[in-house]
């Protein structure tokens, strides 16, 4: 009797549409799955950390993977097991011609940032490793989806697991902190004088959303760098989002006790109902659509944005990281699992831009890296889940060469500026394995400067286009071929 | 670049990852001796050489001049090398001096007599008998001269090998030069330096030691590895066959023993150790002990479990001792391999015992059925 009350209450908590929507996938799982292999990669990443350009070459280098020479490092390219490689149309909503061309013009151009969602699937047919696999067939094809999405969007992962008055005294306590604290002030003080338990007054509250927003751009501008910034829909909106929902702000001074009962007109009430729909409209079918089911992780890291900028950018990225490696599912595979819950069983976290520095100092990047995800990845270890570290450069910017300085020679970058495009060669600074002391943070020790690409062939890839491209790709998904 | 250069920077390298403490060196001691870290500066980007990760084209260092007082003298100390302390064996080696000079003083006196015999009895008979006699010594001669060149170069993949296993052990960067030399020199004594060539054309100057290792162990012998795996399959198979078809069961014994070591011979040969008794003799010890150390169950797993997957149900014993014969001379062939290789191959062997097995059958089957 018990197991069937259970049984029950389990399916009433369950709602059609999630009911629905899994019997779909069961079934399109259970036919692909005998035929083919899906694999779907997810690229995580805070915003400026890489991921069109990582998708764009990732893309463009696999698209020439039959040739079999831009990627040594590749199992199945290397080997020559990858007969062709192909883009699927229907599927297909990243405009990789366009990020492509940018790369491949005279002068070339990183792409833009990123503002909308957008995937890409391949079709990757290759020849089996000999064997016994061979026995079901010559040859086999994986299916790889990416999908590319505005990094500040990954931080609202977090907020689907709060609620406003979580969410609020969480947001307080970051607001405490130097130099968020400074610079809220005037927005902390507007904040005190609204009674909150008064009728709601739309356009105070967007008032107030706005100057909310316009702080979360300072903060995330040149000047700070900082991360952990949410709402992140306030702080880059969809294009169809509704108007009040992308001004969401938490309110983090003037009300002392959530718990208590609110007037259902209220502000405060308004503001909850606010983020409830935030949570439920956009957040929620945002991670079910695209985030839910991902086998495979890449996290990318911008280590030397924090390096250039600071102990407090370095401490709340690592705070950033941590909260979003928590909305994802981490655990063995299993086949039947593969059909219920997906859940990922290998990460790599990379630290891209890793021409920004010299090639004698990528085993200190990496270490610096770990440095970072300490907490995160302790808990993927726990999950036993494999993990690795590695400096890589989607696209290769800058050449190594030698100085001659005082007598001795010291190894240096040679590239062109993405600021004025001048034609540099710099000794960008070692790549501390120890977070350095609060007075070692100094201009002078870390000049990580952003480089403008070099010009991407559109035909006849070399691997020195890249940097560990392919130690990733063999790292995240090579034991798929 | 000149050698030097790169060598004061492989050694900057390795003191800024090693000890940062050693870094702050006379560019930054002069500015602040108590900073432990070198600041970040531009140069003048036409200044700036580009680097070469595989070493310049040359192995020689290019000979020039000093000026006689900008160089300093090396300090005396040096000089005083510390010998290491062997165990004394000083009889044993009495014994095998002894011994091999009174055997060589017979075995010459031997030839002697024969010789005088045969002028004693014509002179033409005693000229062919000097003939043969200095045919034997030359061909001899060359023979030792050959297996020492074998033994020398097994050591230098010895070397080589374990460089480069430290090499992958290592985090660092820059290191690998001086081990790609050696690389590029061996290659160059048995004619394979233009594959060897084109591989490390591709290093790329962001690898570190242990991507250029990995890198030369996965592109750098393809076409000598094809060739070796053919051969050892060649004579795997081969010795099955002849083990499952050989009508005497002690012959086998003899049979497998011939072809293995044939087989060792040509798969030195392949990787450029010039063929020897000696040298062979040694790469068989080598062979063998690594074979004893693996240990027999695994061995036989192996062979158990090629055997059931390829329907053996069907055959008769014989066959399954052929079997059992080719998967042995398989691995036999897979650790020559191994041991002639400059670098160590990581973990492809198994799909060669595989092939191997099922080649075997293969050839059973067919030889089976034709003699029915």
């Amino acid at each position: 009797m018990g197991v069937k009350r259970k049984l029950k209450q389990w399916v009433k908590q369950q709602s059609a549409e999630q009911w629905r929507e899994h019997l779909e996938l069961l079934t399109d799982e259970v036919v692909t799955a005998a035929r083919e292999r899906h694999v779907r990669l997810a690229i995580t990443g805070l915003s400026q950390s890489g991921k069109t350009v990582l998708t764009t070459a990732l893309v463009h280098h696999l698209l020439q993977s039959h040739k079999g020479r831009s990627l040594p490092f590749f199992e199945p390219a290397a080997q020559g097991r990858i007969l062709s490689v192909k883009p699927i149309p229907e599927q297909c909503s990243f405009t990789f011609e366009q990020a492509l061309a940018g790369l491949t013009q005279n002068p070339p151009q990183w792409p833009a940032s990123t503002a909308d969602l957008s995937q890409m699937s391949l079709a990757i047919h290759y020849r089996r490793a000999p064997g016994l696999g061979r026995l079901l067939g010559e040859t086999a094809t994986v299916y790889l989806d990416l999908i590319d999405y505005p990094g500040e969007w990954l931080l609202d992962l977090p907020l689907m697991h709060l609620d406003y008055a979580q969410w609020c005294q969480a947001q307080a306590l970051l607001w405490q902190q130097s130099p968020r604290a400074e610079l809220s002030a005037a927005w902390r003080q507007r904040l005190a004088q609204v009674d909150w338990f008064a009728p709601a007054d739309d356009a105070l509250l967007a008032d107030l959303g706005h100057q909310y927003r316009a702080l979360l751009q300072t903060l995330r501008g040149p000047d700070y760098g900082m991360s952990l910034l949410q709402p992140g829909r306030t702080l880059l909106p969809g294009h169809d989002d509704p108007e009040p929902l992308t001004l969401l702000f938490p309110v983090i001074v003037g009300v002392d006790d959530f718990s208590q009962q609110v007037p259902k007109n209220s502000a405060l009430a308004e503001m909850k109902r606010r983020f409830e729909r935030y949570r439920d409209e956009l957040v929620k079918p945002f991670y079910r659509h695209h985030f839910a089911r991902f086998d495979r992780q890449l996290v990318l890291v911008d280590c030397l944005k924090t390096l250039n900028r600071g102990e407090a950018c370095f401490k709340d990225m690592q705070q950033a990281l941590g909260e979003i490696l928590q909305s994802f599912h981490y655990g063995q595979h299993s086949f039947l699992r593969r059909l219920f819950k997906p859940r990922i069983d290998k990460v790599v976290f990379a630290s891209s831009k890793a021409d920004h520095v010299t090639a004698n100092q990528h085993h200190n990047l990496d270490q610096f890296l770990g440095l970072m995800i300490e907490d995160a990845q302790r808990q993927l270890r726990f999950d036993d889940i494999e993990t690795q570290c590695m400096a890589l450069a989607s696209v290769r910017s800058t050449q190594a060469a030698t100085a001659d300085m005082d007598g001795q020679v010291l190894s240096c970058l040679k590239g062109y500026r993405k600021s004025d495009g001048q034609l540099v060669a710099l000794f960008p600074g070692e790549v501390p394995t120890q977070l350095p002391e609060p007075n070692d943070w100094t201009d002078e020790r870390f000049r990580f400067v952003d480089f403008a690409p070099v010009q991407l062939p559109t035909h006849d890839l070399q691997p020195q286009q890249h940097i560990r491209l392919d130690q990733m790709l063999d790292a995240v998904i090579g034991d798929y071929f | 670049m000149s050698g030097e250069d790169r060598q004061s920077d492989t050694s900057q390298s390795n003191a800024s990852q090693s000890d940062t403490s050693q870094s702050n060196d006379k560019a930054t001691a002069g500015e602040s001796a108590a900073r432990e870290w070198r600041s970040a500066r531009y140069f003048d980007p036409a200044a700036a050489d580009h680097v070469d990760p595989a070493g310049s084209d040359s192995p020689y260092q290019q000979a020039r001049d000093f000026d006689p007082d900008s160089v300093t003298a090396s300090p005396e100390e040096a000089e005083e090398v510390v010998v290491p302390q062997r165990p004394r064996r000083r009889w044993a080696r009495l014994l095998g001096f002894s011994t091999a000079a009174v055997l060589t003083l017979v075995v010459l006196l031997e030839f002697y007599r024969l010789i005088a015999w045969a002028l004693t009895l014509h002179w033409l008979l005693g000229a062919i008998v000097l003939g043969l006699v200095a045919l034997l010594l030359m061909s001899l001669g060359v023979q030792c001269w050959r297996s020492l060149k074998g033994i020398r170069q097994l050591g230098q993949m010895q070397a080589l090998q374990t460089q480069a296993h430290q090499l992958l052990q290592s985090q660092g960067h820059g290191q690998a030069a001086s081990w790609l030399k050696a690389l590029k020199l061996h290659a160059r004594s048995h004619g394979t330096a233009n594959e060897l060539q084109a591989c490390l054309d591709q290093l790329d100057s962001a690898y570190s030691d242990q991507e250029i290792v990995r890198y030369v162990e996965q592109h750098g012998f393809t076409a000598q590895d094809a060739q070796a795996r053919r051969c050892v399959q060649r004579y795997s198979i081969e010795s099955g066959v002849m083990v499952a078809f050989s009508p005497w069961a002690s012959f086998d014994m003899v049979l497998v023993g011939w072809r293995n070591l044939r087989m060792l011979k040509d798969v030195a040969q392949i990787y450029g150790i010039s063929p020897g008794l000696v040298a062979q003799a040694t790469l068989l010890k080598q062979v063998l002990q690594t074979l004893a150390f693996s240990g027999l169950s695994e061995l036989a797993i192996d062979a158990g479990t090629s055997a059931l997957s390829s329907s053996l149900t069907t055959f008769s014993a014989r066959a399954g001792q052929g079997l059992g014969a080719g998967v042995f001379t398989a691995r036999t062939g897979l650790q020559a391999i191994r041991a002639c290789r400059p670098v160590p191959a990581a973990g492809r062997d198994k799909r060669l015992l595989d092939n191997v097995a099922s080649g075997v059958m293969e050839r059973l089957k067919k030889q089976l059925k034709s003699t029915r």
